[in-house]
């Protein structure tokens, strides 16, 4: 490897400023001398920065491979850092996290780097919270498919989750609530379509009056079918099983004729569930069939309805060959409904249907008082006139093609739930013309982004009743504490929660059977339940939010606790365990379920669950090994554990840059096996938790490390604000909202680091409040 | 360079643009067939494409023949092919470069999967904005797609990613498709064989009587009619990522509304084997997976339900473990083999797994008779990933397999090697020729692979 291709390689891996030294001259060029010319408050970016970045930077950050893909040739020549917050912000972790510059490269002081990234900090985040401040703007959501199924839940009362059959929805900045990623191809319209008719045909009943159940001769059994009849032609029966919905005085109607022989008239007895209740005699002939009929009660449930040939008679000798055989012959059996009973409707029918047309009430005027309630909900806002009145244009169009009503309306509700207003949470810009305009979003729209944050579904009465009334963000706080009680919440917990924890991951993941045989499917669901109880009880008792770090108790039931080592603890039921001292759980990283998800299906993977440290608790994105690094000659065989192999892996200076900050972080967990199990060994050699951050603190075992985390205060919490801020809004966070960040945080420090405090602050913030009419830039 | 404002409206005007440019192979679908059939009254077999994917690049070793031409071995990867050996075409040497960082920085899973039916560059982004191209089949499908009840096939077996990061700062949406409908839409895919059967040969209730089927028809038409009015005022009242949002909206209701009419003129076929069950879902073992959804896809070909479709066999970067192989590592773990043989030969029986699968797709192609010709040999297949290696996450030489011939097209029973750095495109050029689909260029492509049918 020539040393320019060490060089490249080196800096492929460095973030922000690095000094890729090819002579030891350069590295003393990028020393800054103490006093010298050390940034302090005068800096500017012209005489400051510029010469920084450009004696430490910019060879390896520039040109056709750019290192990381970041350009300082171009952000130099801005002349500002305003045009790329985002790449000065990554410069500032990356200086401040002491992973730049590398440990190879210039040894820039450690007060100088902080002082740099001090000033570029406050430089790209102080001029924007000064200004009028930009709340951002949501991409049109698509509901994803927990939230279609939730809220046809509670829209219709039909909870048959008919989004189980829908495609995936794709996952943006971690989450699947992404405006811009929920796209909305063929496939899925066709679903839509699916689902509306499979809804509202569940929902309504098209036809309301009680119909009876006629059954045709095919549709029946026994005898023998000829043409539309079944003929018998000795004793016997024919009959059909007949699903009574509710108990009730019945017609049984039977179309029958015979052919008579012998004197005596051909005898059809009537039977319900073998028991005969009435005889007929069928006089009637095959060119002229009657209808026998008897009324009669039946219970609910399935009914065997049955008509039998009783007294069967054939002289094949009598030489009348008109006497000769006696037979009778079934052409349906029809059952009616009870007399005077309607129909049995679903609740949803009789919910919906509140208006029937009548003598003084037209179609038009009752479809528009159902579908006007209907979109109420169903768009989360008041419907406009023009759209009832598009809508029930639909009913009446059913009406005059010989519908019933019902049809009409069923035909309206499909159409609400495959329009845009009902699929997309839709926020219309009153003004998209211009440019910078700010708003405050409307009640309704409040209500419904509290309500989807929260419970993944539409808005309920109260909310609605409350954003009528426009009162909604006047008692803002008691509605979110209110919201939170209820059951619903519970979607928060997991949608949220599952999704930052990567719990759903757990369904895919499938360790080696033969090393961990205990590991099935009740100890995954177990894992996941620990989790979200945990989570939960963070949220309803508004604990603080460093005991997703940290904490003295956690919920097991008895194959989880056996699986932690821990008795005391029978039955499947889950209930809250206090942890005893010294316990090496409590918190979120020591559970099995995160434990599980961030190793490999063989082993654990340190640098899995580092960086899940890095990246979901202390917001910071270390980049992924470039590939050529894994290709570069090993020294000789790794030998050892897991973790003495990495080690020499890491000698390898360009594994090294990143790797000693996310491995260290992994090594305090390695007392876990890949299913989360304590172990003290692994295969002979005996487990060495301890590690070394780059800034030189140094831990053994999981409890110190989660004792690092804790001092790190500032850091967890404003990732978990980020993290759930971007899940709130359903959009990733751009520089600008940085300002509203720094809000939340405070909010949340200053009113005792509660969960609940967390979540108030975020539907206080700006982003969560307004919006902007559209994006600067666009006309 | 382009003054800020200049740049927004252009991209502003290509991005509404989209909506029109995306309909209007629709609007020729909404005529009827007759019209478009009548002039050409010698009716040509249907010829058929479809792309299989397969994740994480291939231990290339054994892999590609040591041999070019007609000639050509067979290496351990490509053995199960030996029974049609003479049926596929080895293209070695062909190379997506787009796949490539290009100033990207990491994230060449998320752009295999990307660029493999693209040819473009994926535009690096977590959500906002994301983009690619529109891809081969799309192309396909929009201007022949109207032929057949539907216009293309998307088929895979891992549903999308559920949580996280899927690569590097690479939405997942970028990972788990490889269809796409515009650039900015990825065309989701169906994993669950139930319900690709029901949208093959219509849903259980067979015996909805054509005159109610009707109906249902006109009605669906009607609401369509509606919540398209719906959209397009919808429209007038929102930003442009919205409009965007809305105009993938239209698209698809336009599609529907297209594919109801189409649906009139054919009515849904059952199956054309009839002892083929209706699947009842997902089965457990991954092979029964993989082998159904080959079997719908044949079955949908052979029934000419349609002609275009594609399949990921797993999603780009998965991790999935192969216990039935004595593979309980994860397939992307081990792919970071670097240079470890026992790595490597596991990786080795992951490929052939997918390579024996394929084997039982073309196979049954072959078995299947159309008019005295086997289907296959009407049809191509192409097979393979847009990483070589899965080590390097090289985007050169990448593993592909051309199988069938579209109607003796094309010479098959042999190994190809292009020149290096040939773009994928160029053969997907080719291949949108051949099923007379043809556009001028198509994503890097730099020119045709008109070789191929030499």
């Amino acid at each position: 490897m020539t040393r320019r291709r060490l060089a490249f390689a080196l800096c492929l891996l460095l973030i922000a400023a690095a000094l890729c030294a090819q002579q030891p001259a350069a590295k003393n060029r990028g020393e800054m001398p103490e006093g010298n010319q050390a940034p302090g408050p005068g800096m500017s970016f012209a005489r400051d920065v510029v010469p920084f970045i450009k004696a430490n930077c910019v060879e390896c950050h520039s040109g056709e491979e750019a290192s990381a893909g970041i350009h300082f040739d171009k952000h130099l020549g801005d002349g500002s850092l305003a045009k790329d917050r985002k790449t000065w912000a990554r410069a500032v972790r990356m200086l401040r996290a002491g992973l730049m510059p590398p440990e190879d490269g210039p040894k820039v002081q450690r007060a100088t780097a902080e002082r740099l990234a001090a000033w570029i900090d406050r430089e790209i985040s102080t001029v924007d919270c000064t200004g009028p401040r930009d709340p951002g703007r949501v991409t049109i959501r698509r509901l994803n498919r927990v939230e279609y199924n939730n809220t046809i839940r509670d829209l219709l009362g039909v909870d048959f989750k008919p989004a189980d059959d829908f495609p995936a929805d794709d996952v943006g900045y971690g989450f699947d609530n992404i405006g811009d990623v929920l796209s909305l191809p063929p496939l899925l319209m066709e679903r839509y379509l699916d689902a509306a008719e499979k809804i509202a045909e569940t929902a309504i009943v098209a036809d309301p009056k009680p119909a009876g159940q006629r059954f045709e001769a095919d549709r029946l059994r026994g005898g023998n079918q000829q043409g539309g009849w079944r003929g018998l032609y000795s004793s016997g029966e024919v009959y059909r099983s007949v699903e009574v919905p509710q108990g009730g005085s019945f017609a049984v109607r039977v179309r029958a004729f015979a052919e008579q022989a012998g004197g005596e008239i051909a005898q059809m007895e009537l039977r319900v569930d073998d028991k005969a209740v009435a005889t007929f005699d069928v006089r009637a002939v095959e060119n002229k069939p009657d209808v026998y009929e008897k009324t009669l009660d039946l219970e609910a449930g399935r009914r065997k309805i049955a008509v039998a040939f009783i007294n069967d008679y054939y002289r094949p000798d009598d030489p009348n060959p008109g006497n000769r055989d006696r037979n009778l012959y079934i052409g349906s059996i029809e059952v009616s409904a009870p007399a005077g009973a309607k129909a049995d409707l679903p609740e949803t029918h009789t919910r919906l249907i509140t208006a029937t047309p009548g003598k003084d009430r037209s179609t038009a005027a009752c479809a528009t008082v159902i579908l006007r309630e209907f979109c109420r909900k169903a768009y989360r806002r008041p419907p406009t006139n023009e759209e009832i009145d598009r809508l029930v244009k639909l009913v009446l169009m059913a009406e005059k093609n010989g519908e019933t009503f019902e049809r009409g309306v069923q035909l309206a509700v499909q159409a609400v739930l495959v329009s845009p207003h009902f699929l997309f949470r839709v926020e219309a810009d009153p003004g998209p013309k211009d440019p910078g305009g700010v708003r405050t979003i409307s009640e309704h729209e409040l209500a419904t982004r509290l309500s989807y944050f929260l419970w993944s579904t539409m808005p309920d009465d109260e909310l609605r009743r409350e954003a009528d009334a426009g009162r909604l963000r006047k008692n803002l706080r008691a509605h979110v504490e209110r919201m939170i009680k209820d059951d619903k919440a519970q979607a928060f917990v997991e949608n949220f929660a599952g999704q930052w924890l990567q719990l759903r991951n757990l369904d895919s993941f499938n360790p080696n059977r033969r090393q961990f045989q205990r590991f099935g499917s009740i100890l995954k669901a177990a894992m996941r339940r620990e989790t979200f109880l945990f989570f939960g009880n963070v949220l309803s008792e508004n604990r603080s939010i460093f005991e997703l770090i940290d904490s003295d108790y956690t919920f097991l039931n008895d194959a989880l606790a056996r699986h932690y080592g821990m008795d005391g603890v029978t039955g499947p039921e889950f209930r809250r365990v206090e942890l005893p001292e010294g316990s090496p759980r409590g918190g979120v990283i020591t559970q099995a379920s995160v434990l599980a998800v961030t190793s490999n299906p063989t082993r654990t993977s340190p640098v899995k669950r580092g960086r899940f440290i890095l990246e979901q608790f202390l917001g910071i994105e270390p980049p992924p090994p470039p590939p050529q690094v894994e290709q570069l000659k090993e020294d000789g065989p790794l030998t050892g554990t897991l973790r003495q192999r990495m080690e020499q892996h890491r000698r390898n200076p360009n594994c090294a840059v990143c790797h000693k900050q996310m491995d260290p972080l992994g090594f305090g967990l390695e007392n876990f096996d890949a299913v989360g199990a304590w172990r003290d060994k692994e295969g002979d050699e005996p487990i060495d938790a301890s590690g070394e951050l780059p800034d030189g603190r140094k831990f053994n075992g999981p409890s110190e490390l989660k004792q690092i985390l804790l001092g790190d205060k500032a850091d967890f919490r404003r990732c978990l604000a980020e993290k759930m801020l971007t899940y709130a809004l359903g959009r990733g966070l751009e520089y600008y909202d940085r300002c509203a960040v720094d809000d939340i945080v405070r909010a949340v420090e200053q009113d005792g680091e509660g969960m609940q405090a967390l979540v108030h602050a975020i539907v206080a913030s700006d982003p969560f409040q307004k919006r902007r009419g559209k994006l600067l830039g666009e006309n | 360079m382009t003054p800020v404002g200049l740049k927004t409206i252009s991209r502003r005007t290509v991005l509404r643009g989209l909506g029109t440019a995306m309909a209007l192979p629709l609007l020729d679908a909404m005529l009827p067939s007759l019209a478009l059939a009548a002039p050409a009254a010698k009716k040509a077999l249907p010829k058929r494409m479809a792309f299989l994917f397969v994740p994480n690049g291939i231990h290339m070793q054994d892999w590609t023949p040591k041999n070019e031409g007609k000639d050509f071995d067979l290496p351990p990867t490509l053995e199960p092919l030996a029974d049609v050996k003479d049926e596929i075409v080895v293209l070695s040497g062909l190379a997506h470069d787009k796949a490539r960082a290009n100033g990207d920085g990491p994230g060449d899973h998320a752009r295999s999967a990307a660029t493999f039916l693209t040819g473009c560059q994926a535009r690096k982004t977590h959500g906002a904005d994301i983009k690619v191209g529109i891809s081969v089949d799309q192309i396909a499908a929009s201007k022949i797609g109207h032929e057949t009840a539907l216009p293309s096939l998307e088929l895979g077996i891992d549903r999308g990613a559920n949580a996280g990061n899927c690569d590097s700062g690479y939405s997942c949406a970028y990972s788990a498709n490889i269809s796409w409908k515009s650039p900015s839409t990825p065309n989701a895919k169906e994993v669950d064989p139930r319900l690709v059967f029901e949208r093959l040969f219509g849903g259980g209730s067979g015996d909805e009587r054509d005159q109610a089927k009707k109906k249902r028809n006109e009605y669906r038409k009607s609401i369509l009619d509606l919540v398209m009015e719906d959209a397009k005022r919808l429209q007038a009242k929102v930003g442009t990522a919205d409009q965007r949002k809305l105009d993938e909206y239209l698209t698809s209701v336009r599609e529907i509304e297209a594919r109801i009419q189409n649906a009139e003129r054919r009515p849904a076929a059952p199956p054309a084997d009839p002892d083929f069950k209706k699947p009842g879902g997902v089965p457990r073992e991954l092979t029964d997976h993989v082998r159904l959804m080959y079997d719908l896809l044949a079955l949908a070909f052979q029934g000419d339900v349609t002609r275009i479709a594609t399949f990921m066999c797993a999603n780009e970067g998965s991790n999935k473990s192969y216990p039935s192989l004595e593979v309980p590592e994860g397939h992307h773990d081990l792919s970071h083999h670097g240079g470890d043989k026992a790595k490597q030969a596991k990786i080795a029986k992951i490929n052939r797994y997918y390579v024996e699968q394929l084997a039982y797709f073309l196979k049954k192609m072959r078995s299947i008779e159309e008019e005295g010709q086997p289907l296959l040999d009407r049809s191509m297949v192409l097979y393979g990933g847009a990483i070589g290696d899965g080590n390097a996450h090289n985007h050169d030489n990448l593993p592909l397999v051309l199988a069938g011939s579209a109607g003796g097209t094309y010479a098959t029973g042999r190994h190809v090697r292009w020149s290096r750095e040939t773009p994928v495109a160029n053969l997907f050029l080719t291949m949108l020729d051949i099923m007379q689909a043809p556009v001028n260029s198509f994503g890097d492509s730099n020119g045709d692979l008109a070789e191929l049918t030499r």
